[in-house]
């Protein structure tokens, strides 16, 4: 009897520990509260997608599209935070994780989703912005190409895409690409190309994906699932990484078993990160997106949740508090104030 | 007199039969139909040799995959080599079922791709050029040039 009662106290106890409230997690919130906004896309009441702003803390959200005849997705803040380019998809239309880049057509809008202008349909896929906003870089099987950002027209000679395939974004200080590419016979390869050479090197082989700049230009954060895993009959869960542009000083900035982790972008500032987590693979974006979320830089390498294969190879784990905003796909941060529309 | 009848029923329906069996075995046999014929800058019937790696089953994520061919006849195209390499969009996909919104325009009657095998196959080249997404190239460091991708593949028998 006493040992039913002693196991019936820890289970309580274990309980309310599980149930309490975080206060690392209040602090995280007040200290990213008000850096400036986040934008992402999510389903609306209407059921289709929509983008919204919300403040880093997750307060503070609206939706800047409204728009139930068509879906809105992969919002990018222009460097200088005073525009947006997204897709824009006809009303039904099953956003493909992998595919996303090429469907529907680009729109460039002011940051609060005001003032949207729409291209043709299929043109400008993988549209990123150029470090001045200016220009959007796009890739096709043509090249990599630049355009100007109000009258679309090609402003150089294209560039030869070099096996580049999806997800290409150029640096902060425009020296560089980042891309997933075919390189050396494997597929999923993030690479960095100078943006003048076309000179290109591997960054990280084998099953990378959706790579973004830190400020520094000089680092690149990926999700990649690495070889190996026993976990999910094998197949593994992606994890969050950085490596140097260069190649290299690989290290895990986030991993969660029972969860893919995708959509990795780094704050203007390079003190957080920010990611969707989702236990299907491809970040949710073909129903609702994943959980987004905002892990401190500080506190990387972070594991969460049991994940005893990963703990195992990564004992050096920090562990720290991650916040969670609600559900998301392809969130993105910048620190400049935006008003209302 | 009916059953001379019935005979000459009988008959004629054997012939018909016959003669639609041997004008389709000449489509299956050579692999010939209008989407091969004409799809594609090269045309080669072809005995699959090698497909080097493993094909990855992972519905989530589209890829192709290089293999490796012996040249039988060339149809179109000119001269081509002996032994080419060609990529097909998602192999374990049957080609009457692998078209889809990334890649419309590939098709064909092959079920599955068996070392062996011959194909009938319209193709285009440089397969990077052809194709964004990712591709497996099991050949990569033998420096193999062109890899071709595979627009239409039909199976047909040995020349």
């Amino acid at each position: 009897m006493k040992r039913l009662i002693s196991i019936l106290v820890f289970i309580s106890g274990m309980h309310v520990a599980a149930a309490a409230p975080d206060p690392r997690l209040d602090a995280l919130k007040a200290e990213v509260a008000a850096k400036g906004w986040i934008v992402y896309g999510a389903r609306s009441d209407n059921g289709t997608w929509d983008l919204f702003l919300s403040r880093p803390d997750g307060s503070a959200r609206r939706n800047i599209t409204n728009t139930p005849d068509s879906e809105e997705a992969a919002p990018r803040f222009s460097p200088d935070g005073s525009r947006l380019l997204f897709r824009r998809l006809p009303k039904g239309t099953t956003i493909d994780h992998d595919r996303w880049g090429f469907q529907g057509a680009l729109v460039i809008a002011n940051a609060d989703g005001s003032n949207p202008v729409a291209g043709e349909d299929g043109a400008a896929p993988w549209a990123s912005w150029s470090p001045d906003g200016k220009q959007v870089v796009c890739l096709d099987k043509q090249g990599i190409h630049m355009l100007d950002r109000e009258t679309r027209n090609e402003v150089r000679d294209p560039m030869k895409r070099q096996g580049i395939y999806q997800q290409l974004f150029c640096s902060p200080d425009g020296q560089w690409f980042c891309g997933v590419a075919n390189v050396g016979g494997e597929s999923w390869t993030v690479v960095r190309m100078n943006a003048k050479t076309g000179e290109m090197n591997a960054v990280r082989s084998f099953q990378n994906c959706t790579p973004d700049w830190f400020p520094d230009s000089q680092q690149i954060i990926l999700s990649s699932r690495p070889a190996g895993q026993k976990i999910n009959d094998g197949y593994g869960y992606t994890q969050l990484w950085a490596v140097d542009g260069a190649g290299g000083n690989d290290r895990l900035l986030y991993g969660e078993e029972g969860f893919h982790i995708y959509g990795g972008a780094v704050s203007p500032d390079g003190a957080y990160i920010l990611f969707s987590k989702s236990p299907q693979d491809g970040s949710g974006a073909e129903n609702a997106g994943g959980e987004m979320c905002i892990l401190r830089m500080a506190d990387t390498p972070t594991i969460a949740g049991e994940s005893a294969e990963l703990r195992q190879l990564h004992p050096a784990t920090k562990d720290g508090p991650v916040l969670s905003l609600g559900q998301g796909w392809e969130p993105h941060w910048t620190y400049a104030e935006i008003g209302a529309k | 007199m009916r059953s001379g009848m019935w005979r000459l029923v009988c008959g004629m329906v054997v012939f018909a039969c016959a003669l639609a069996s041997v004008s389709c075995g000449r489509g299956t046999q050579t692999g010939e139909d209008e989407h091969v014929t004409t799809l594609g800058t090269v045309e080669v019937t072809a005995e699959l040799v090698e497909i080097r790696g493993e094909l990855i089953d992972r519905p989530m994520y589209d890829y192709a995959h290089v293999m490796k061919y012996k040249v039988l006849t060339v149809h179109r195209g000119g001269d081509v080599g002996d032994v080419i390499y060609v990529g097909h969009y998602n192999p374990l996909k049957p080609r009457n079922a692998v078209a889809d919104a990334r890649v419309p325009e590939v098709g064909g009657t092959v079920q599955s791709f068996r070392v062996g095998d011959v194909h009938r196959i319209a193709l285009e080249f440089p397969i990077d050029e052809c194709f964004m997404g990712g591709i497996i190239n099991k050949y990569h460091e033998e420096n193999v040039s062109p890899v071709y991708w595979a627009v239409w593949t039909n199976r047909a028998r040995r020349p």
